[in-house]
């Protein structure tokens, strides 16, 4: 069915392409959500957009139903029984967030064979059936070291990295290596792990300035440039540029600080909403749209003249975020 | 400050030094290989940041004290209630700062005798009576605080970060409460009651003491400090958040037996909380100076926390007595 659909998409859907693409109706179509964690305030806004989203997707007859599966460990076991579940419901579409690359090929490759159309994003998987709606960490991190580099003219840099062994972790810091070695007049003077979380950014960087030379950015991976600043202020120490990563605390600190004295950075890192792309992604591969396998997110960036805006549209306690549209999505295939 | 009074603990044993060492040559270690001299500023740091293991850590002996099976896991939970309690109360004003204050207590209290009640009346053991009771304060936390940073008043966030010299003032008012906290445990029935009921509850009980109001004030004061700590924790941060305390789950029960105090209970050392809590932070900031690889420091960061309670474990007294003892009996002297 959706083969033959697709078929009529290429045929007829040439000269409409462009405004309108190939898309059969999917109104009869469901699709869930299978998530893998739902623990930490990025997982809970991932969750509310793609809820809402999905919800006037159906009302406005796009689809049938969505609804959102969480896991309540975050084991690879347990989401493939769920996925298994989902297929059985008849499911048309599962967008999942993964909780193992590769542990949940099988169970997606027998989904897919039997017609059900499976979207990864975030945490993406392997198998070759899936789209994948992934982020390019390195790309992030690299972009860090740009905007330094075209802020100062060289410098010390302090390196604030998540967790130690995580793949998101170890990308961004791949990213980071590699924009240093473009901008060879940058020294990284110290490395801390700040396990993305405000306190334990605030006493890692605490404890290592003391020993520090004077330092003049901070690379972040978000989560942690608030905690930073903290630090800096509490050591009687000038704030250096601080990269800061969407979240409400740090874009809060980033405006304060620029209405008292002019302090200028960026901040970037991924909207929670991305599960709203995975979202229409599913929808247009149901109607037949046929978008690449591999999607790269657009990260969300934050300008010195946008924080004030993007701050008051940011819920206090939560991240920076947008909600993608479904042209968003057919941007893809173009 | 030297808190050598259990009944158990013979004269002379003293595990706690170990951890003062050990905190002794991280620091040295990170001076040396330090850039910059900042030898004084390290000091400043590593006193605040301990000021919060040691005062989630001296919570915790409380309570692991009363003996086998006692240990309270809803301090994380607990911090995370009475910040955010403590900090919206304040609102920002620096008049409410002491009503805020006395909130978050309250709140804690409440959370160590809900603790106690879960335990006592229920009959859960107190890993599972904790653990489920730190679900629901954190439930309450979310619903309460729904993520929402209220900023510190002023007047607060300026003391948890004033100075005497390079010395926090912070750290020396939770010093001098864990010296008040040391009299209570040590010097007072309240506090021996709570030591005598870890080594033996049926003497204690044939010994005339309250056992279950003993239990259930010590499940609520750990509480209490916790809460209070909450609220340090809050304003030296720049505000409350939701999982600000999660961190102070492991390290509370690490900071203890590092520490040199009985796992097991019934042998206490607060003045050994504070050594480990130095030595935990400067652990770390000696293997961020020294910029090791990640998978390397956390290699070394297991071998010589190990290597620490080894040497304070109750079977190696002996050896902390040999090396330490002129120092020992200096210590031992004021009282």
């Amino acid at each position: 069915m959706i083969r033959h659909l697709q078929l009529f998409g290429t045929v007829a859907g040439m000269a409409l392409l462009a405004s309108q693409p190939a898309n059969a109706d999917t109104s009869d179509m469901r699709i869930a959500f299978s998530n893998n964690f739902a623990g930490n305030t990025f997982r809970q806004a991932m969750i509310r957009s793609f809820e809402e989203v999905a919800a006037q997707a159906v009302a406005d007859g796009v689809i049938a139903e969505a609804r959102v599966f969480n896991t309540s460990e975050n084991s690879a076991t347990e989401q493939a029984q769920q996925i298994q579940n989902l297929v059985l419901q008849g499911y048309n579409a599962i967008v999942l967030n993964a909780s193992s690359a590769t542990a949940l090929n099988d169970v997606i490759q027998t989904a897919c064979d039997q017609g059900v159309v499976v979207v990864s994003f975030d945490n993406t998987v392997t198998a070759d059936c899936a789209w994948k709606v992934g982020v390019d960490f390195n790309a992030m991190g690299q972009l860090e070291v740009d905007y330094i580099a075209g802020r100062l003219d060289g410098g010390n840099v302090l390196e604030i990295r998540g967790a130690a062994g995580d793949p998101a972790d170890t990308a961004i810091h791949s990213g980071i290596a590699d924009g240093l070695a473009r901008h060879t007049n940058f020294e990284v003077v110290g490395t801390v792990f700040g396990q993305w979380t405000q306190t334990v950014s605030q006493r890692e960087v605490a404890g290592i300035l003391p020993g520090l030379p004077q330092v003049d950015a901070v690379v972040t991976q978000g989560g942690d440039g608030f905690g930073a600043a903290q630090a800096f202020e509490a050591a009687g120490r000038d704030v250096p540029i601080i990269i800061m990563g969407n979240r409400y605390d740090e874009l809060k600190y980033w405006a304060d600080a620029k209405a008292a004295s002019g302090y200028e950075t960026m901040s970037v890192s991924i909207a929670p909403g991305v599960s709203t792309l995975a979202f229409w992604v599913a929808q247009q591969a149901l109607g037949g749209n046929d978008l690449p396998k591999d999607i790269t997110v657009p990260f969300l960036t934050v300008a010195q003249d946008e924080v004030e805006e993007v701050l008051a549209s940011t819920e206090p306690g939560a991240v920076a975020n947008i909600l993608y549209t479904v042209e968003d999505a057919q941007a893809f295939g173009q | 400050m030297n808190t050598r009074f259990s009944i158990k603990s013979t004269v002379g044993s003293a595990p706690w030094i170990w951890s003062y060492a050990a905190a002794a040559v991280m620091a040295l270690v990170t001076i040396t290989f330090s850039r910059a001299s900042g030898g004084l500023d390290l000091l400043t740091a590593s006193m605040s940041f301990a000021t919060f293991f040691a005062l989630t850590g001296v919570a915790q002996l409380f309570v692991i004290t009363l003996g086998p099976g006692n240990i309270d896991l809803s301090i994380p939970a607990n911090i995370n209630l009475s910040a955010a309690v403590a900090m919206q109360v304040m609102g920002g004003s620096d008049t409410m700062v002491l009503i805020g204050l006395l909130a978050a207590m309250a709140v804690g209290s409440l959370v160590g005798l809900g603790n106690y009640l879960l335990i006592a009346l229920l009959k859960i053991p107190p890993i599972i009576a904790t653990l489920a009771s730190s679900f629901v304060v954190q439930s309450i936390a979310i619903a309460y605080a729904g993520g929402y940073r209220v900023q510190p008043p002023p007047g607060l966030k300026e003391f948890v970060r004033a100075k005497i010299g390079p010395v926090p003032l912070m750290a020396l008012a939770a010093i001098l409460i864990t010296m008040c906290l040391a009299v209570l445990l040590h010097k007072t029935p309240f506090g021996r009651g709570i030591t005598a009921l870890g080594q033996n509850p049926t003497a204690a009980r044939l010994a005339n003491i309250a056992v279950e109001r003993t239990r259930a004030l010590t499940y609520a004061l750990a509480a209490t400090i916790a809460a209070f700590c909450g609220v340090l924790l809050a304003a030296f941060s720049g505000g409350s958040s939701l999982e600000m305390g999660n961190e102070y789950l492991l390290s509370s029960i690490a900071v203890v037996v590092i520490g040199g105090t009985a796992i097991t209970g019934g042998r206490s050392f607060l003045s050994g909380v504070w050594g480990a809590s130095f030595f935990l932070f400067l652990l770390i900031t000696m293997l961020n100076a020294l910029g090791a690889s990640p998978g390397l420091r956390l290699m070394m960061m297991g071998i010589i926390i190990c290597l620490v309670v080894f040497l304070a474990s109750f079977r190696n007294a002996g050896i902390g007595q040999a090396v330490f003892a002129p120092l020992l009996k200096a210590s031992r002297r004021p009282r």
